[in-house]
């Protein structure tokens, strides 16, 4: 396999991500989930608007470096569109594919520029961030769906 | 200016590359290199004379206690202090811990009585007193350092006939200003002479000569790591009319003097606040790095921060795309605070690191009072020490100029 570098980290195709996302907005009426990486004060806030177990509308706000905002927009991208269930196999492999484990790449291909991230330890909590708090919008999901 | 090269061959991490590039370590206000000099010091001690101290009566136990205690000398003679007022601690963060909850417990702050403290302080000065507060039901007061930048007048108003304890840094730990402590004590005790002061010497003690008698704190802190020492290892100094009034913040073993079921006695000074098996391979590695410290001469270590931070600042006003925090003048002592325009740290950071070996801290710096005084996030933070140049700084330069051209 060949290992990303400081070019492809900081690539065009990242940049644009982080800077341009057309996923970085409020969208009203959704569910609402916050993530925060203590060590260095970066902040997302996840909207997600589910219907029939469908991810139907995604989006963040938020600040943190490149390599987080990136993500978060790469994040929004895949899963707009997916089940529940899809969506839930994919945050597994991405997170597989963070840690530097073996990961399917077809259902991740979406975020694939960042396949070597576990190259930089450092970083793999800022790519993380958007996923984790999109775990966390999952539980709060299920939670409420087993209220009900 | 000191002959950063020459000390630069005393740490072995500086012949390392970095992607290939010479390291250039600019995060000593977070740590600082470990020089071969201090891990040789802690070797022999480790290898050969390391025992219990203050136990055993056989040779080893016997050079360990010599070593300790010496370490405690050289350190009391470094800040003026005397022997039985420098407790050994895990660092500044324990240090602050312990006055803070043994003032407390001690009843020493009543319930009506006010701490004051600043957002200029990084966590370890600020947390401690917080919760001390909400758990024993004292008021903390809060200086509000206004963008991040202390004001000596402002600062005296905060002060009233509650105030009982006040815990401030000597230096900032984001912008590097520098507190005029000396000064600050003699009118604090001239408005009130019962008011207990603590001063937070982590990011000043390792730059700048410390006199405590001068200085006249009731209470100083600061870690060895930032200062060519170990890791795990800080002192406290405390004046001994506090140190005999106040209650022991560990209990156990070493720390007493008779114990019953009934109740314990407590040991004399130092020792009250030494519970169990102390950090020794911590404290001889200290008194070496202090050892090295001296022979450099703290004068001239403040001469050559400051000559580098001058520098620092000037080089960097010249880049239109930063922004710098703090006083940006003469008060401030090896550390500058700053960011790229529209670049987070965390980005700026890695890029100087990858592209040219250059080791900055970017982030909240465990300060985040003062982030919100200067309005954002997280900072770039650079910081100089005894193996620092000026050409660190050029090509510290270069590299911001890089990143602003990748990233902008």
């Amino acid at each position: 396999m060949v290992k990303i570098g400081l070019e492809d980290l900081y690539s065009d195709i990242i940049l644009d991500y982080a800077k341009n996302s057309k996923y970085k907005k409020e969208i009203s009426s959704a569910s609402k989930s916050e993530g925060k990486n203590m060590s260095c004060g970066d902040e997302i806030t996840l909207f997600v608007k589910v219907k029939d177990d469908v991810i139907e509308e995604i989006s963040f706000l938020g600040h943190g470096c490149i390599i987080s905002q990136a993500s978060a927009a790469m994040m929004c991208e895949i899963l707009e569109g997916k089940t529940l269930q899809e969506a839930t196999q994919i945050f597994e492999e991405v997170i597989n594919m963070s840690q530097g484990n073996d990961f399917n790449k077809e259902l991740i291909d979406g975020v694939g520029i960042f396949s070597d991230i576990s190259n930089f330890p450092m970083r793999t909590k800022c790519f993380t961030l958007a996923w984790h708090t999109f775990e966390e919008a999952l539980k709060s999901y299920h939670n409420r769906s087993e209220k009900l | 200016m000191l002959s950063s090269k020459e000390y630069k061959e005393l740490f072995p991490a500086l012949k390392r590359k970095i992607n290939g590039h010479d390291l250039i370590y600019l995060d000593n206000a977070a740590t600082t290199l470990r020089s071969k000099e201090v891990m040789d010091a802690v070797c022999e001690y480790s290898l050969n004379h390391h025992a219990n101290v203050h136990r055993s009566s056989h040779t080893l136990a016997a050079e360990a206690t010599k070593m300790y205690e010496d370490a405690r000398e050289r350190v009391a003679n470094f800040i003026d202090a005397e022997n039985e007022e420098i407790i050994f601690t895990k660092g500044a963060t324990e240090s602050i811990n312990l006055i803070a909850y043994s003032l407390a417990t001690s009843k020493i702050i009543q319930p009506e009585e006010e701490i004051l403290i600043t957002t200029l302080e990084h966590h370890a000065n600020f947390v401690p007193w917080q919760q001390i507060g909400k758990i024993f039901n004292i008021r903390v007061k809060y200086y509000q350092a206004k963008n991040g930048i202390f004001n000596f007048d402002d600062y005296l108003t905060y002060i009233s006939h509650k105030t009982r304890v006040i815990s401030i840094t000597a230096v900032s730990n984001v912008t590097g200003q520098v507190i005029p402590i000396e000064e600050l004590i003699s009118k604090v005790r001239q408005i009130r002479k019962d008011i207990i002061i603590v001063v937070d010497g982590a990011q000043s003690v390792p730059h700048l000569p410390t006199n405590v008698k001068k200085m006249d704190a009731d209470f100083l802190v600061f870690s060895g790591h930032k200062m060519l020492g170990p890791t795990g290892v800080g002192v406290l100094f405390g004046k001994k009319e506090y140190l005999n009034k106040i209650n022991p913040f560990l209990f156990g073993g070493e720390m007493i003097d008779k114990v019953t079921t009934k109740d314990t006695s407590f040991n004399i000074l130092p020792y009250k606040f030494e519970a169990g098996t102390p950090n020794v391979d911590g404290a001889v590695g200290l008194a070496k790095a202090i050892e090295i410290l001296e022979d450099i001469g703290m004068q001239n270590i403040k001469e050559h921060d400051k000559i580098l931070t001058d520098y620092a600042i000037e080089q960097l006003k010249l880049l239109n795309f930063l922004e710098i925090y703090g006083p940006k003048n003469e008060s401030q002592c090896s550390i500058v605070s700053f960011n790229v325009k529209g670049i987070h740290p965390h980005d700026v950071s890695q890029l100087l690191n990858d592209l040219y070996g250059i080791a900055i801290r970017s982030g909240h710096h465990c300060a985040q009072p003062i982030m919100e005084e200067l309005g954002v996030k997280s900072t770039c933070r650079i910081s100089f020490y005894i193996y620092n140049e000026k050409e660190d700084i050029d090509k510290l330069i270069l590299g911001l100029k890089k990143v602003w051209e990748w990233l902008k």
